[in-house]
């Protein structure tokens, strides 16, 4: 069976390039269902393997805010694609990797781009790419989609993530005593609900309902956990 | 449910989370990124251009250099269009015999008309000027640095972008609220966008200005551009506290901003083109019939008007109506001619110089220069002339723009509510500046 392999990144970091690359520009473009964003999609063959690569819409972060940050993001929970490539801008790490941070919530398979390294290098940059890669836990991949450097080991990463599946991650970002007490608890509510943690993952969803997300609580709301999150959330009040 | 827990976190959340999430990327970087990025020359110019002290003196010093610009280049160009329009109204109105028609030419087409298009050089200037600043990068730092204070203000950064569109015109303005994601936020952009000055009042404010505030004519207009800046922040965050539908903190957001360019020439002039002849459309059509209209009204009942040599403009139906209207302007200090200006501005407010044209030459018997005949006629006061500025800038957006508003806001409700406060506002703050000047020891 075909890997499937979905396509994320900030605007502007040369995600259409990349995405080029990897399906030699052979793309069917429609629409996300019901919605007047733009899919693409298109094939790729790497050491014998197929692989199916989605573009998701470039966006700066996963909230309920946008259609476009929606339409990823649902596409990441709920198809579950195999491997998510996250594409980052080198010489704009700390901007991107917010992104990254939020995929990493998602408990996506991450395999980052280090896309316009060149630039990068260019600007006076010097990043340890081993270090970042250890740091979050995650394989990291030098590019220049410019030049296609990078991509055959891309595809490598691609395919050895594939294989290994989703991992524990290594980091969690920590919201601070009184959050992450919260964020336990009503993990454990959410957790009660076999049917809702075995779709989503549950850390996060007690994240976003902190964040009062209104796709999260709309989930929430059907769901019997819905008294004890509320419970939780008047206990902290006080 | 969503309002529930809403009520009982508040926001704070939702920001709490997103500083942590780059507290922890702040410590990821120290270790990954050797090597200090070294300032590139865009980096040097944003120091000072975003600086939190200098960002916004910089940018109020660049719009006062876009305005000397675009006055000071412009008027030899206006000159030449005002005198081949004169040039055209007396051979006119010396060749045709009949005398209805002569007057209809050379008055109400040649002159009303030729009135409204001396404001074509400045108009095409100050879109010049603003297709540099956006083209080289500038235009996007000044909304960087806009949204610091609007953010604190309860207004949307991105709100900012389109509230620049509307210096230019409303109705783009209004539509690029498009990219806000709220609806609150983006209803509330759409409120007060009208408050931005767009280059139709531009000819009202030059003509006024030039009239009769001699030397400090630049720093009048000026003013009005930013009275309607300050109106625009202080509405907003009037609406955001009394308007329920509003309450809430606007949502954070991101801008990215292009590295500076130096910006083409071709680029720049399409740009400047683009807008400005929009312009040069309008002067055909809504303006174009709005100034028939004025001259109709204002050259009959033609026999009550046209009395042996005498022109006598009191005894026109435009007349009557404007004295039934003047009491309303009266505490404003503006006779009937204003106040029928200001009405028929409501199609299109280049209209407002249209009629001073046309009513200017019909008294004058053939195109009369506009600045100067509005000055002699000693219709306003350097005081009434800058409260009649703010009176148009603020009041009603024209007949276009409050369609625009309602296919936005898909409802009555909320233009029939721009509508009303925008004359509300206008009323108050004229009036605000007759008195304050009166109490200032000015006329």
């Amino acid at each position: 069976m075909a890997i499937r392999v979905a396509v994320i990144g900030n605007p502007n970091v040369g995600k259409t390039l990349i995405f080029n690359n990897l399906t030699g520009g052979k793309a069917h473009v429609g629409n996300w269902p019901g919605k007047t964003v733009e899919k693409k999609e298109g094939k790729c063959v790497h050491k014998g393997v197929e692989m199916k690569i989605i573009d998701l819409p470039g966006t700066y972060s996963l909230t309920a805010n946008s259609i476009d940050e929606l339409v990823a993001r649902n596409y990441i929970v709920e198809e579950k694609p195999d491997v998510v490539i996250d594409i980052v801008d080198s010489s704009n790490l700390e901007r991107n990797l917010y992104l990254t941070l939020q995929l990493l919530e998602l408990e996506a398979n991450i395999v980052i781009a280090l896309n316009k390294f060149d630039i990068a290098r260019d600007l006076g940059y010097e990043i340890d790419v081993n270090e970042l890669s250890k740091l979050l836990g995650i394989p990291v991949v030098p590019t220049v989609a410019t030049t296609k450097e990078g991509m055959e080991e891309l595809k490598d990463a691609v395919l050895k993530a594939a294989r290994e599946k989703r991992k524990k991650r290594k980091i969690e970002v920590s919201y601070g005593k009184k959050f992450d007490e919260l964020i336990l608890k009503i993990q454990r509510a959410i957790e009660n609900d076999e049917e809702l943690s075995k779709k989503y993952p549950t850390r996060w969803l007690a994240i976003k309902v902190l964040e009062a997300d209104e796709e999260v609580l709309k989930i929430i709301d059907r769901s019997p956990c819905k008294h004890e999150i509320v419970n939780q959330l008047l206990e902290m009040k006080g | 449910m969503s309002k529930k827990i809403r009520e009982i976190l508040g926001e704070d959340a939702e920001v709490a989370f997103a500083e942590r999430r780059y507290a922890v990327i702040s410590e990821i970087l120290p270790k990954v990124l050797k090597g200090a990025k070294p300032l590139t020359r865009s980096d040097m110019l944003d120091k000072a251009l975003l600086n939190k002290y200098l960002g916004i003196p910089i940018f109020l010093a660049l719009w006062w250099a876009l305005f000397r610009f675009t006055f000071d280049v412009s008027a030899p160009f206006s000159d030449l269009i005002d005198m081949f329009f004169s040039w055209l109204g007396e051979t006119t109105s010396g060749v045709i015999a009949n005398e209805q028609i002569a007057s209809f030419l050379s008055d109400g087409i040649f002159g009303g008309l030729g009135g409204v298009l001396v404001f074509l050089p400045p108009i095409f200037f100050l879109f010049l000027g603003l297709a540099i600043l956006e083209d080289s990068g500038y235009l996007a730092r000044a909304a960087f640095v806009a949204d610091r204070i609007m953010y604190k203000l309860g207004l949307h950064g991105k709100s900012f972008i389109p509230m620049l569109i509307g210096f230019g015109c409303n109705i783009p303005g209004i539509m690029a609220t498009r990219t806000i994601d709220r609806e609150e936020d983006r209803i509330l952009t759409i409120l007060v966008n009208p408050l931005m000055s767009c280059s139709a009042r531009l000819p009202v404010y030059i003509l006024v200005s030039r009239a009769v505030l001699g030397g400090y004519y630049t720093a009048g207009v000026y003013s009005m551009y930013i009275l309607g800046i300050a109106l625009a922040v202080l509405m907003a965050l009037l609406f955001r506290r009394v308007i329920p539908y509003f309450k809430g903190k606007p949502s954070p957001f991101i801008l990215e901003l292009p590295m500076y360019a130096k910006p083409t020439l071709r680029n720049t002039l399409i740009h400047m083109w683009e807008r400005g002849v929009l312009f040069l459309k309008k002067a055909g059509t809504i303006i174009f019939l709005g100034i028939i209209v004025v001259w109709l009204l204002s050259s009959y009942p033609w026999n009550a008007v046209h009395v042996e040599d005498k022109f006598l403009l009191e005894n026109s139906y435009l007349a009557m109506f404007g004295k039934t209207i003047e009491p309303i302007f009266r505490p404003l200090g503006f006779n009937w001619m204003g106040a029928v200006a200001l009405f028929f501005g409501f199609i299109a407010k280049e209209i407002v110089v249209g009629t001073f044209a046309t009513l200017f030459g019909l008294q004058a018997e053939g195109p009369e220069e506009v600045i100067p005949a509005l000055k002699s006629s000693g219709i306003f006061t350097p005081l009434t002339g800058l409260a009649f500025m703010a009176f148009t800038l603020i009041y009603l957006p024209c007949i276009a723009t409050v369609g625009v508003i309602y296919r936005e806001t898909n409802s009555w409700k909320w233009t029939l509510f721009t509508v009303i406060y925008e004359l509300i506002l206008a009323y108050v703050v004229a009036m605000a500046i007759v008195w304050i000047g009166g109490l200032l020891g000015y006329a």
